[in-house]
């Protein structure tokens, strides 16, 4: 690439709504992933981007961009080749060295909560299950003394192509647990 | 093999050991993972496998609108036969996944992933028992 760029022609964009495939280009002044086909189209400067995260995931790498609005975006498709090269590209570029994280896969239910700006992790022995943003948390409850509920918004205008979208999720929280500093009345 | 459920609580039942070992996603949907005992989830964009004996129930509904819904029910301290009330101490500071509910465009596939869930569930806790039986 003439100007020192990345193209990637394999990456979906992930959310909520489901996958839309694309493709993506890191230059040295940000990020730019089109939709295939036109259409919806993510451009992020560099100076707005917080962070980035790595995770393996079956077969392939996903990328996590954080904003400095909070916002954060999910991109999958990247072979192992491509995380060492962006990485150093990242490094090199936008002065940010990306994180990494594991996916959880023992299947457990049991775990800790972490609360980064407005990403909520539930990690299961220090490997991550699944991240919420609490954007897209349109209520949250408690129920009972031990039970924190957190229901989404039903979001049916990204053109959703997931077939089983999530509605609610609750979490309890045991009387034994002291470490819980305890968020229940946010966001 | 056997050897990956010698454990003797099914607190201790693992679904993967490897992150290849997940399938390939093919859609965000709920997936059944029979060999692996595991039931995958769709959160975020993530599939998210959960082994099969942290679910207490899974049940489907259906509204007029040809909405499905989807609940699963997870185990928590505190509800009968949960794996943890015996060495409660050891995850005092845990936090608990109990629930997440689902709606689906498919309510044919609401249905049958309901089913799936259901019978790997009694089978996996019908050997687990057998095997705490022999234990003894």
């Amino acid at each position: 690439m003439t100007d020192g760029g990345h193209l990637f022609n394999n990456v979906s964009l992930e959310g909520r709504g489901g996958t839309n495939p694309g493709q993506i280009k890191f230059s040295s002044i940000g990020l730019l992933w089109k939709k295939s086909g036109g259409g919806k189209a993510v451009e992020v400067d560099k100076t707005d981007i917080s962070g980035f995260t790595w995770m393996k995931i079956p077969r392939t790498n996903q990328l996590s961009v954080r904003t400095k609005d909070g916002l954060y975006y999910k991109f999958t498709g990247f072979r192992d080749q491509d995380v060492s090269s962006l990485t150093t590209f990242f490094q090199n570029s936008f002065g940010l060295t990306p994180e990494e994280k594991q996916l959880s896969i023992s299947g457990r239910n049991w775990g800790e909560v972490d609360l980064n700006g407005n990403m909520l992790s539930f990690m299961v022995g220090g490997r991550q299950a699944f991240e919420i943003s609490l954007a897209d948390v349109s209520q949250t409850q408690l129920q009972g003394k031990n039970d924190v509920i957190l229901e989404f918004h039903v979001d049916d205008t990204t053109g959703a192509n997931e077939k089983d979208s999530l509605m609610e999720i609750s979490f309890h929280i045991p009387n034994s647990n002291t470490q819980f500093v305890g968020d229940e009345n946010r966001p | 093999g056997d050897g990956r459920f010698s454990a003797r609580s099914s607190s201790e039942l693992v679904a993967y050991k490897n992150v290849n070992e997940l399938p390939v996603r093919r859609e965000l949907m709920i997936q059944i993972d029979q060999k692996n005992e595991a039931v995958l989830l769709p959160i975020n964009g993530s599939m998210v496998p959960f082994h099969v004996a942290t679910i207490r129930t899974a049940s489907s509904q259906q509204d007029t609108n040809r909405n499905a819904y989807i609940r699963i029910i997870f185990n928590v301290p505190g509800t009968p036969f949960n794996p943890h009330d015996s060495n409660t101490l050891k995850y005092q500071n845990c936090i608990y996944l109990k629930e997440v509910s689902m709606r689906s465009k498919d309510p044919r596939h609401s249905n049958e992933v309901v089913q799936l869930i259901k019978t790997l569930r009694r089978q996996v806790m019908a050997r687990e028992s057998e095997k705490a039986e022999r234990a003894t």
